[in-house]
This record gives C-alpha cells, sequence and structure tokens, in this order.
C-alpha cells in the first residue's frame, strides 16, 4: 500500500493544484451561494474600519455583500467556531488563549508588534476553511504593501 | 581486543561505516528538524513529525555511545568492560521507537475524536502569499529523502555487525518516511477541505510503527535478561545461535548448553567437565561469525571426575 502512495498523491496534488486549498465546511461556496457573507465586529474595535474593507472586497469577489451579525465578546467567537458567522473582527494578541479554536490573521494596517501579547486589529476565520484563510490572508498582506 | 572490551578487527571497518552512517544521520535529521519547525504552522501533522523526527534521533546517539563504550577496556569497577552497553542502548533505541508510535496514535486519535479542523494559512514570499501547505509538502518531501537513503544502507551493516541498535535505527528512519508521506498525504487532505486526512494519515502510519517498536522492546528485554541471543528482524532464536547448540551437542552429547547475548556477542557455557583441548571460536562457528563467540565456559556438575 506504501509504495503505492507516491504514484496516488502526485496525481492528487497535480490535479488540485489550482483549487487548493479548500474548505473543511464549505464556508466560500455557501457565501457564493447566498451572496452573504456574516461579520460581526468585537466590542471596543472602534479602528475596525481597514478589516471590514478586506472583507468586503473578499465578499465582493464572490459575488456577496457583508453582513454584519450583532453580538458579543465570545458570542462572536463561539457563532465563529460553530460556522454561525464566517469572520470576526477584532483586537487579539499572536499569543491569543483562542489562537488555537480560531484562524487569526496577521495584524491589519500595521506591523506585527514584538510583544505577542499586545492586541492589535486582526481577522478572525474559523478553522480549517482554508480557502478563506488563504484569500483574506492575501487581502491582509497586500494592504501592508 | 581482549575477552571483555574492544570490537574485533574483521568487524572494526563495519562498525566504523556504521559510526558514519549515524554521524550522517545526525546531520541530516538536525537539517530536517529545523525546516520542518520553520514550516510546521497549525498542521497537527507536522508538529508530530517534527517531534517525531527528533525523537528519531536517539538510536542514532545511543549508538554512538554504545561504540565509544564497546571499545573500552574493563576496569576494576566495570570487570566484564562495557558491552552491555549496547544491550542498554537496544533497549533505549527501541523505547524512542515505541514513544514514537504512541505519541502519533495519542496525537491522532485525540483530533480526530475532538473533530479539529486544521488551519493552514498563507506565507508571504517575497511579495507573494502562497498557501502554507506547498511549502510543508516540499519540506516533507525533503524530509522523507535522506532517512529512505541512510535506512536502506544501515540494514547490511546491522546485519553484518549484528547490532540491533543499528537495526532499529534503520526501523525508524522507516517510520521516518512513512511518516513523511503521511504528513504529505494528510497535507493535501486538509487542501482538499478532508480535515480528518492529515490524523487518519497518520493513525496507520502509527499502528505499523507501534508493531516495530514492541517486536524491537521484547528482544531487548530478551538480551537483558539473558535470553538466548534473537535474530536482528525478529524474536525467534538467531541462526547461529541455534547452530552453535547444535555444534556442543554434537562434539559433548546431550549436555546442557546455554548461550547469551552481550551487546552483539555471545556468552556460551556447557555443563560438562572442560574438555582437552578446548575447541576455539573458529572450530564451533562459521569464519565469518566466529568473532561472536567471545565466552566459553565449561561448568562440571559435582560428581564430573576432573578432566
Amino acid at each position: 500500500m506504501l509504495r503505492l502512495l507516491p504514484f496516488l498523491i502526485l496525481p492528487l496534488a497535480l490535479a488540485a493544484c489550482d483549487t487548493m486549498p479548500r474548505d473543511a465546511a464549505g464556508t466560500t461556496d455557501r457565501i457564493e451561494a447566498s451572496g452573504r457573507m456574516r461579520v460581526a465586529v468585537m466590542p471596543d474595535t472602534p479602528d475596525a474600519a481597514p478589516a471590514l474593507a478586506l472583507l468586503a472586497d473578499y465578499a465582493r469577489v464572490h459575488g456577496a455583500r457583508i453582513a454584519k451579525v450583532e453580538t458579543h465578546g465570545e458570542h462572536a467567537l463561539r457563532g465563529l467556531e460553530d460556522g454561525r458567522i464566517d469572520a470576526v473582527v477584532g483586537h487579539f494578541a499572536k499569543a491569543s488563549p483562542w489562537k488555537t479554536d480560531i484562524a487569526l490573521s496577521k495584524a491589519v494596517g500595521r506591523a506585527e508588534p514584538s510583544d505577542g501579547r499586545h492586541p492589535v486589529l486582526r481577522i478572525a476565520r474559523r478553522n480549517g476553511e482554508n480557502a478563506l484563510v488563504l484569500a483574506t490572508d492575501r487581502l491582509v498582506a497586500g494592504s501592508a504593501q | 581486543m581482549s575477552l571483555h572490551g574492544g570490537i574485533p578487527d574483521v568487524i572494526a571497518d563495519d562498525v566504523r561505516h556504521g559510526e558514519r552512517l549515524e554521524w550522517w544521520t545526525l546531520f541530516w535529521m538536525a537539517g530536517v528538524v529545523l525546516l520542518m519547525w520553520l514550516t510546521m504552522g497549525a498542521s497537527q501533522a507536522m508538529k508530530s513529525a517534527v517531534i517525531e523526527d527528533v525523537l528519531s534521533l536517539v538510536p542514532a546517539v545511543v549508538f554512538l555511545l554504545a561504540v565509544r563504550w564497546e571499545r573500552r577496556q574493563p576496569n576494576r569497577r566495570f570487570p566484564f568492560g562495557y558491552r552491555r552497553g549496547n544491550s542498554l542502548a537496544f533497549l533505549i533505541a527501541a523505547t524512542a521507537l515505541l514513544s514514537v508510535g504512541a505519541f502519533l496514535i495519542y496525537e491522532s486519535a485525540t483530533t480526530l475524536l475532538r473533530q479539529e479542523h486544521p488551519t493552514v494559512g498563507g506565507v508571504t514570499l517575497f511579495g507573494h502569499t502562497i498557501w502554507l501547505g506547498w511549502l510543508m509538502i516540499g519540506a516533507l518531501l525533503y524530509s522523507v529523502v535522506p532517512p529512505i537513503i541512510l535506512g536502506r544502507i544501515k540494514q547490511p551493516v546491522a546485519e553484518r555487525i549484528k547490532d540491533k541498535v543499528l537495526h532499529t535505527d534503520a526501523l525508524m528512519q522507516k517510520a521516518d518516511w512513512q511518516t513523511g508521506l503521511a504528513g504529505i498525504a494528510g497535507i493535501l487532505g486538509i487542501g482538499l477541505g478532508w480535515w480528518w486526512a492529515d490524523s487518519t494519515a497518520a493513525l496507520f502510519i502509527a499502528a505499523s510503527i507501534v508493531k516495530d517498536a514492541v517486536g524491537a522492546l521484547r528482544q531487548a528485554t530478551a538480551e537483558l535478561a539473558d535470553g538466548t541471543p534473537r535474530k536482528l528482524a525478529s524474536n525467534a532464536i538467531s541462526e547461529d545461535a541455534e547452530r552453535l547448540i547444535e555444534t556442543l551437542k554434537d562434539r559433548y552429547g546431550d549436555v546442557s548448553v546455554r548461550l547469551r547475548e552481550t551487546g552483539r556477542y555471545i556468552a556460551a557455557e556447557v555443563d560438562c567437565p572442560s574438555p582437552d583441548p578446548v575447541p576455539k571460536a573458529e572450530d564451533l562457528m562459521p569464519p565469518e561469525h566466529a568473532w561472536r563467540l567471545a565466552s566459553l565456559s565449561f561448568r562440571p556438575e559435582p560428581q564430573d571426575p576432573p578432566a
């Protein structure tokens, strides 16, 4: 079986080059199908605009619009984990206690702080939604340049 | 070489070859560990592969230490020399292999049970943001090459010098490249949206590692408990030990013969009066394996007449 593994992997990899990565729970497909990207903004995030603009760009590319979800605190992050919200904008530290439960982007609109405990504006995505994560990572990197 | 210390001339070159292979292993695997650590991101398979690669250095290190001890001569504190260091090293190497397998099983099973969805995002290099999965696959492909080559070279050397530590290290290298391939399958699975692929691939490989490790551990325990010498790759009694028992029984009748192994060396005890002349190792074993018989004792029963 193991001898066959490279022969199984190679065509799979070649065939999938263009379409990888995909979302484990199909968030991108759902956004395209519904035309809505559900976004929550954490309380006390007065500088959320740049992150929301990036998410609006993402939504536009996929033929959708941002739909703000009114929620607060940990409810937003639970909603993200459960797939009821597609992205959360807020201030998070690189070493946030949530960092293993959600996928945090790099700092938006500024350089990554040297202190990993210092919260800065970031976009939180649902774990495993790798197409959405990569696309938004690209937008964040592009805005930094 | 003395009775309890040093390495026989016949295998000295092969032992040095084994040492060189282990230094190469440490060099290449240290590079692999560094590269994997730099690209591991949040992938469980990659984290497991890094920890597994660090543990995989253990057999190489203990082999080098054991050979160093083996060259030492006996002294007042260690009158039987340091050859049993090889048996101890074998136990450590087998335990390291088992730890790798057990760790992988725990990590994969808990990830599957918790239904954790691994996230592999983008990394920006030279102004372009690419999927980190591609870098991980590159690192894993690189990590697979040295263990395949080194493992294959080590196996015949281990067989010639009857070194179970080196053989276990070759098994560890097999575990390394299999885990690397499983990691690639896992990352591709993540890319295709199959969150379970990463851990399922690792779980299958882990089961085969644990099987190899349990076999090695049984052999190591048998060796330390003065069991009859075992084969390199299984817990069956080695062919040269079986032949030696037959030869001694042919020569001295239906007497009790006990063999045990200290590292790569065999010690034999025969329950009969000491013959005259006492046979040499070359009289009892094929010339290419005669170095294995390091000690031969005859134990007359109290009622036996003196020889």
